[in-house]
């Protein structure tokens, strides 16, 4: 029988082609799926590079995966029926429908019908003889080429390296700034130690010691650099006020008077000018060499000076300068005692034959320089020689103090010079004078007002330094001025000393506080001994190289007062980086050809740059 | 089984070959009319043919006839005619004989008993007389003075119409029209075909055409044209396109909509699918195809097509329509349709 083998041969038949045609519409839908998501992917690869978040441009394969995948959903939803199949098998064969009539009927038994087992076998032979090649789907569709060029775009995305990161403008004073243990804070914070002129001063140190560790503190976890410049100004303001209020304002006759004084005495008149520049350090060192001096007659005047300055400042309004004046007198006598008693036993010690080779050197430094530290060097080397006395020498010493002490024209007192002698005699008295004499040579005779003066001018070195490291300078403070050089314009460090070199200029009208530079000829001076700098202090600075950057700051204060008697006042034309000591060569604002970034970086802005230059200007 | 049916199915696809080689060596030219008379034979339904005159219409139906071993008989139609001239009449009888036997009366069969008619210009008579043709026509049986007398099978009517002298004539309703089958539209001939013509026709009278096939092969033929299967694809396919013809549904295009006041209706889509299983068994087929139905739409659904005015006026033709719809109706699914090549038919 025929018709079962037909039936039969027709369902495999069937099957496999109806298998062939879904397998390749599913692979088509598959690769149409793929095909868009890597076109979709390329789009936030992209994106990806531009943001410059190039770990994510990989993962944007994923969109082809998900593509691939949503293909496979549409072909199953989309899957064509037995009857789809076999119609489009009987386009593709030209069989007329007799592949659709078979699918239909080809489950009916053939016995009922002989036309549709006609139709089973016509349908099965036209199945076995078709061309598959002809009746099968095409996979490939042109949106498909879209696909290889999907690839290379999202390769050429993945190899490309990502964009710089475009540098944002910011806003002034959106800047910030973080530092960590800002020396130069350190020093302002110390002033809460300082020696301070009275309670209420002591009070507004201490203030401004906070202030300066709160600084410190808040630039540690960061600040905008606008503020933490802010604060650094107003710590400087305020140490420049304590500086100033020494005859500041009302009190400015008193001091003049005061001045006035001091310089009608030959002896004086360095202290007298640097009591004018306020510079109270200056004037105890001044003293100092007064009091170190041999002459008597030059201490006796002093002294005589002194307490009429005192006077006439406590009488003209200037109790705080007359306050200083004494502790100065104080200072001056003690050092005057030290100084004489140490001179007879060193001419005592040298008249025994028992002075050293060192302590006779240091006495011609006591005697050259006239400084405390000479005195106190003396005291050391003569407590050392003291050490090694045997009796009979200390017994000689003693005869020869008491001699001394006999003749006259020693530098102390005939009664003291019995007392040291009385000392020597014995051995606890021997003693005792060593001890005295280690303690002179630790002693510290600088005035209290002096010593205020140097916490603060610490502090606003301090203050400077702190300003340039926010900044972002940070480099070495530059010694005094170089001779024969044009010197650029200095910066702020820590460790520079001040400059005591003498230029020739005009009587400005300021009464700047400013670090001062010569300008001229000579080598500037060793620093003060308050100078803890590391830099060179032999009086030479550094070759200023075209890469470095150098600003340079004014510090002056507008004096409102009227001009010191006795100076005429007159108008120069300055120069940057230049002091009122220093005669000015151009105007203020215009950097020579030789000075490095003088103007430009300057921190002025330009409206004051010009106030200041038009004030500089006759 | 399969064999015995596969081997009719050749036969039948012979003996229509034969047919209508037969006529051919008559009818000069035609082979569309020819073939779609051969549609209408298998199918069992009744054709009418549309053409001027002297085109062979009336040829071709004597020709089938004298091929096809079934009587033959022809009306003329004209105004006059009357309905029993038609089916026939009791008469009464003559013979003494008979009369004694006690019939007074005798039906006299008309020469709507035969088993191919030809009504000639059949818009010439009147309706009463059409109606009666077409009566027998559906019902395959007339009744005359109360008693019904089925009429011989296969019984094929060919119906010839002529468009032309439409004055004084009854067109058909279309509600009878609809009785039709197939409507053929006979074409004049081409150069070449006329000169045939001419040359058969003003020579020596042709021989008469050889019996080909006897009743016995019609049968069957109208049998296995009732086997041939249709697949749903198919069947919807010509749903579709008789749903598409009626200007009311949303799937009618513009031109349909434009110029038809009336769709094919069922008798349409029947007409369809039958004459599409004939066309099928003709070609030696056991199953219908897209083409089939493609191929018989105009002849089935010309003249079931009811022209609005738009359409009268604008001269749009229902075969105009059917083009359109021929061309909007898809025959298969959208999904599979997506797939097939460009330019694919």
């Amino acid at each position: 029988m025929k018709a079962m083998p037909e039936r039969e041969r027709f369902h495999p038949l069937f099957e496999h082609w109806a298998r062939a045609v879904r397998t390749r519409l599913l692979a088509r839908r598959v690769l149409t799926g793929l095909t868009l998501g890597l076109v979709l992917a390329v789009i936030p690869a992209v994106l990806a590079w531009r943001t410059r978040h190039g770990a994510l441009r990989p993962l944007c394969t994923l969109l082809g995966v998900v593509g691939a995948a949503a293909g496979v959903v549409v072909a199953r939803r989309k899957r064509w029926s037995d009857q789809d199949v076999a119609l489009w098998l009987d386009d593709r064969l030209e069989t007329e429908e007799a592949i659709t009539t078979a699918v239909e009927l080809r489950n009916q038994a053939e016995d009922d019908d002989e036309a549709r087992a006609v139709v089973v076998s016509t349908a099965a032979a036209a199945l076995a003889a078709g061309d598959e090649k002809r009746a099968r789907p095409s996979i490939f569709r042109p949106l498909h080429a879209l696909a290889p060029l999907a690839v290379v775009g999202f390769v050429l995305v993945l190899r490309s390296p990502l964009p710089a990161t475009p540098v944002v403008a910011q806003a002034p004073g959106e800047a910030r700034v973080q530092l960590a243990q800002v020396e130069g804070l350190k020093k302002v914070a110390q002033l809460g130690q300082a020696t301070a002129r009275d309670e209420a001063q002591k009070e507004r140190l201490e203030k401004i010691a906070k202030d300066a560790e709160k600084l410190r503190a808040d630039l540690e976890k960061g600040l905008e650099k606008r503020e933490a410049l802010d604060r650094i100004a107003k710590l400087r303001d305020q140490i420049a006020a304590e500086r100033l209020t020494l005859g500041e304002g009302e009190k400015r006759a008193g001091l003049e008077a005061a001045v006035s004084k001091l310089e009608q005495n030959d002896a004086t008149k360095e202290a007298a000018k640097a009591l004018g520049d306020h510079d109270l350090e200056k004037m105890d060192r001044e003293m100092e060499r007064i009091a170190n001096a041999r002459e008597k007659r030059d201490r006796d005047a002093a002294k005589r000076a002194l307490e009429d300055a005192a006077a006439a400042a406590k009488a003209n309004g200037a109790p705080d300068v007359g306050k200083a004046l004494d502790q100065e007198k104080k200072s001056l006598e003690e050092r005057e005692r030290r100084a004489e008693a140490l001179r007879d036993l060193e001419k005592a010690m040298e008249d025994s034959g028992l002075a050293s080779p060192d302590q006779r050197k240091e006495a011609e430094s006591l005697d050259r320089k006239g400084s405390d530290e000479a005195a106190r060097k003396l005291a050391d080397s003569m407590g050392k020689a003291l050490e090694k006395l045997s009796p009979e020498e200390r017994k000689r010493l003693a005869d020869k103090l008491k001699q001394q002490s006999g003749k006259g024209g020693t530098q102390s007192s005939p009664e003291d010079l019995k007392d040291l002698a009385d000392d020597l005699s014995t051995p606890e008295g021997q003693k005792k004078l060593e001890d005295e004499l280690k303690d002179l040579a630790k002693e510290d005779d600088e005035s209290p007002e002096s010593k205020g003066q140097q916490g603060l001018d610490d502090a606003q070195e301090g203050a400077d330094g702190a300003e340039g490291d926010i900044n972002g300078q940070g480099q070495e403070g530059q010694g005094p001025g170089k001779g024969g050089s044009k010197v650029p314009i200095p910066l702020p460090g820590p460790g520079s000393g001040p400059g005591d070199g003498n230029g020739n200029g005009g009587n400005g009208h300021g009464s700047g506080n400013g670090e001062g530079n010569a300008s001229g000829d000579g080598t500037g001076g060793t620093g003060h001994h308050h100078d803890t700098g590391t830099g060179p202090h032999d009086g030479r600075t550094e070759v200023v190289g075209a890469a470095s950057t150098l600003k340079s700051r004014a510090h002056g204060a507008m004096n409102r007062a009227p001009g010191m008697p006795g100076t005429t006042t007159g108008w120069t034309p300055g120069k940057s980086g230049a002091t009122a000591n220093v005669q000015g060569t151009g105007a203020l604002g215009a950097a020579g050809p030789s000075e490095v970034d003088g103007v430009d970086h300057s921190d002025v802005p330009e409206e004051y740059r010009e106030q200041v230059r038009q004030y500089f200007q006759p | 089984m399969t064999n015995d049916f596969e081997a009719r199915l050749q036969q039948a696809k012979g003996a229509i070959a034969t047919l209508r080689d037969a006529i051919g060596k008559v009818i000069v030219g035609q082979s569309d009319v020819v073939d779609q008379v051969m549609w209408g034979l298998a199918a069992g339904g009744h054709v009418l043919l549309e053409g001027a005159p002297g085109l062979g219409k009336t040829l071709l139906v004597r020709t089938l006839a004298q091929c096809l071993d079934l009587r033959f008989s022809r009306i003329q139609f004209t105004p006059d005619l009357m309905p029993s001239d038609v089916v026939g009449t009791n008469v009464l009888v003559m013979d003494a004989a008979q009369r004694a036997a006690g019939s007074m009366f005798q039906v006299q069969r008309g020469p709507i008993f035969g088993q191919i008619v030809l009504a000639d210009e059949i818009n010439r008579a009147t309706p009463k007389t059409q109606s009666a043709l077409l009566e027998a026509m559906a019902e395959h049986a007339v009744t005359i003075a109360g008693q019904r007398l089925p009429l011989e099978e296969p019984f094929f009517v060919l119906a010839t119409e002529n468009p032309i002298e439409m004055e004084g004539t009854y067109p058909l309703p279309e509600a009878q029209l609809d009785r039709f089958l197939l409507k053929v539209v006979v074409p004049n001939p081409s150069e070449d075909e006329l000169c045939e013509v001419l040359v058969r026709t003003t020579g020596r009278a042709p021989a008469a055409s050889p019996r080909v096939m006897d009743r016995d092969a019609v049968m069957m033929l109208r049998g296995m044209c009732r086997d041939v299967a249709v697949a749903e694809p198919v069947l919807r396919y010509a749903a579709r396109l008789v749903r598409a013809s009626d200007p009311t549904t949303g799937e009618a295009p513009e031109t349909v909509k434009r110029a038809l006041r009336y769709g094919a209706g069922v008798r349409g889509a029947q007409s369809l699918v039958l004459a599409a299983k004939a066309v099928a068994l003709c070609e030696g087929r056991a199953n219908v195809s897209f083409e089939d139905i493609q191929r018989v739409a105009r002849p089935a659904l010309r003249h079931r097509l009811i022209r609005s005015f738009e359409g009268e006026a604008e001269g749009t033709t229902t075969d105009t329509v059917i083009e359109a719809l021929l061309g909007t109706v898809g025959t298969r699914p959208a999904s599979v349709e997506a797939e097939r090549p460009r330019g694919a038919k």
